[in-house]
């Protein structure tokens, strides 16, 4: 849950107070996996490895966004979604380097302190988790600096942040950039917690799913992001299980992408801004505005109560 | 040895393919203005519609085609009015429309899933084989190249002569223009959403009795066909006719250079992906316009 936690993250970020509209979180997420299955057999730290898959993930964003990022969101949105399904082609045709279809197994990183599965579980867990909170400091931060209002001015109105002669083709770079940082991370962590990958586990569903979070939850958010996760997440859980315990007439896995794909329709029909609707992004800034403001009027009052 | 004639029929095969799938993936994309990702959708629903009537009804093939058609259109139609239109008329951003597409596409394609089931199905009807000196063809292909062909000329002259033409090409220049021109824009757009449905329907059929069907069989060509609609210019019919066999012509000549380099023709579907990052580089408006 925290691995898709993390990308949800990422998608908050780059959809969400950016407003770019990221359909290849996979391509990401696929690359961090890759780089930190085949840097891991190479014999170095996980954590350095970690960090590898996700700068190579950043990398890969960076040139992928490129072409797109000049033009209209559609075309973002046509190219990332392309390369996701190229990339995931290029590793089942690359056997040499990736095996293929049959997938790597990942070696156990922490084979060092925890022998036993619940050890390891254990760790696994407080890896993912540390990995999610330094991601959720990061951006709660990042949102409320200065940064993070060019960034939400971008979304709004690109056209008057480049007036105040900031570049958004720069900062639009740097957060696809970031994003893909962040989703190369989790990527990592998803393959050293499923010990195992293939290309099968990054279908264009994963970024589906990352999509409904964020807008299940609501996109400028970070704390929607967290909480859309966790309810697709349980979603998802929830079907596996009834897999196991109820007879339905349909199978629940294709229930469940029918229901998702509901949703989301319906979200966006009837409730565009997710569900932390009344909760809207609060920041230092906008915080301190208020104070400003707040003071403001007090001393129009002021100044009225003297005239 | 490759025989290069049959290279360049394959690629007239893909190319007409892609001219029908795409044409109403263009058509509407430049009329809504957003791409419309359950396209996809719209062509698998197509290609096992076909499948049901040919092979469970016992249904001739022209008539399936009819009926996939129709049933597609309405579909399509129905998408818009109940999801699309809506969320225009809500000033929905770019990206949430092309959420709800992602979302109907996944809607539609796990329903086709749950229906039809995930094994892959293939069409039994056997089709004549052409021999012309070394180069063979099936008689599906000869139809699905005469089919792209009469819808050529079809479309041609219905946006050049016909008033709903007419008012395609208005709005999708200018919709604001169009609408003080006193055309009904809505009921055009819906016109076009029920053609470009029904299109991609009958391109599914095609691709679904040349190759197998499965639920991912639309979104298999999306990639190619989003390809050749932005090389052509989005919403524009003319810019799609070279762009379809441009990209054609590409893929099949990739594919013989893939095997001759000795890579794997998994690659198939990067060509497609090239061709749009160098569109997207070089000439982001498409060929089409001036």
């Amino acid at each position: 849950m925290g691995i898709f936690a993390i990308l949800a993250l990422s998608l908050s970020l780059e959809y969400g107070f950016t407003g770019l509209g990221n359909f290849g979180k996979v391509a990401f997420f696929l690359i961090g996996a890759y780089t930190y299955a085949l840097s891991v057999e190479t014999g170095l730290a996980f954590y350095f490895c970690l960090l590898f898959a996700g700068f190579l993930a950043s990398l890969g964003g960076f040139l992928v966004s490129l072409p797109a990022l000049r033009l209209r969101e559609d075309y973002l949105a046509i190219v990332t979604l392309s390369f996701g399904e190229v990339l995931r082609i290029i590793v089942k045709a690359e056997h040499g380097l990736t095996q293929g279809v049959w997938g790597i197994t990942v070696p156990n990183a922490f084979a060092g302190f925890s022998s036993t599965p619940r050890l390891l579980l254990g760790a696994n867990f407080i890896l993912v988790f540390l990995v999610l909170l330094l991601c959720f400091l990061f951006l709660q931060l990042t949102v409320n600096t200065p940064y993070g209002r060019v960034l939400r001015g971008i979304r709004e109105d690109d056209l008057a942040v480049e007036a105040l002669g900031k570049s958004k083709l720069k900062y639009k770079a740097q957060v696809f950039m970031l994003g893909s940082f962040m989703a190369g991370l989790s990527g990592g962590l998803f393959a050293q917690y499923m010990r195992f990958i293939d290309p099968y586990m990054f279908l264009p569903n994963v970024t589906f799913l990352v999509w409904i979070m964020v807008i299940l939850g609501g996109p400028a958010n970070i704390k929607g992001a967290l909480l859309g996760s966790f309810l697709v997440e349980l979603l998802n859980r929830g079907t596996r299980i009834a897999k196991d315990y109820l007879i339905l007439p349909i199978d629940p896995n294709n229930l469940q992408y029918v229901l998702f794909g509901l949703m989301v329709i319906l979200i966006l029909l009837y409730r565009p801004q997710g569900i932390l609707k009344e909760t809207p992004v609060k920041t230092k800034a906008g915080d301190k505005i208020k104070e400003l403001l707040g003071s403001e009027s007090e001393k129009q009052e002021e100044l009225g109560v003297r005239s | 040895m490759v025989d290069l004639s049959q290279v360049f029929l394959n690629s007239l095969v893909t190319g007409s393919l892609y001219l029908l799938a795409g044409t109403g993936l263009t058509l509407t994309y430049g009329l809504s203005r957003f791409p419309n990702f359950a396209y996809a959708e719209f062509i698998t629903l197509g290609g096992f519609i076909g499948y049901v009537l040919v092979e469970q009804k016992n249904v001739p093939f022209l008539l399936a085609f009819l009926v996939a058609f129709i049933v597609a259109g309405l579909i399509g139609a129905l998408a818009y009015g109940l999801i699309f239109q809506p969320l225009t008329k809500r000033k929905a951003s770019l990206i949430h429309l092309m959420v709800a597409s992602i979302g109907l596409g996944y809607f539609l394609r796990y329903s086709i899933g749950e229906i039809w089931g995930w094994s892959a199905l293939s069409f039994t009807v056997s089709w004549p084989l052409y021999d012309v000196n070394t180069v063979r063809i099936t008689g599906l292909w000869l139809w699905l190249i005469f089919t792209a062909i009469i819808l050529g000329l079809a479309l041609h002259a219905c946006l050049i002569g016909t008033k709903v033409g007419k008012a395609i090409r208005g709005i999708a220049t200018n919709p604001e223009l169009a609408l003080v021109s006193g055309v009904n824009v809505e009921r055009v757009i819906f016109f076009t959403w029920f053609i470009g449905a029904g299109l991609a329907a009958a391109a599914g059929i095609f691709r679904g009795a040349d190759a197998r069907l499965t639920p991912m069989l639309g979104w298999d060509i999306l990639l190619p066909i989003f390809a050749a609609s932005v090389l052509g210019g989005i919403g524009n019919f003319y810019g799609l006719i070279i762009a379809a066999y441009i990209l054609g012509l590409a893929e099949n000549f990739g594919v013989v250079f893939l095997t001759a380099v000795g890579l794997s023709t998994e690659y198939r579907m990067a060509i497609a992906f090239l061709v749009l990052i160098m569109v997207l580089i070089i000439k982001p408006q498409g060929l089409g316009k001036k």
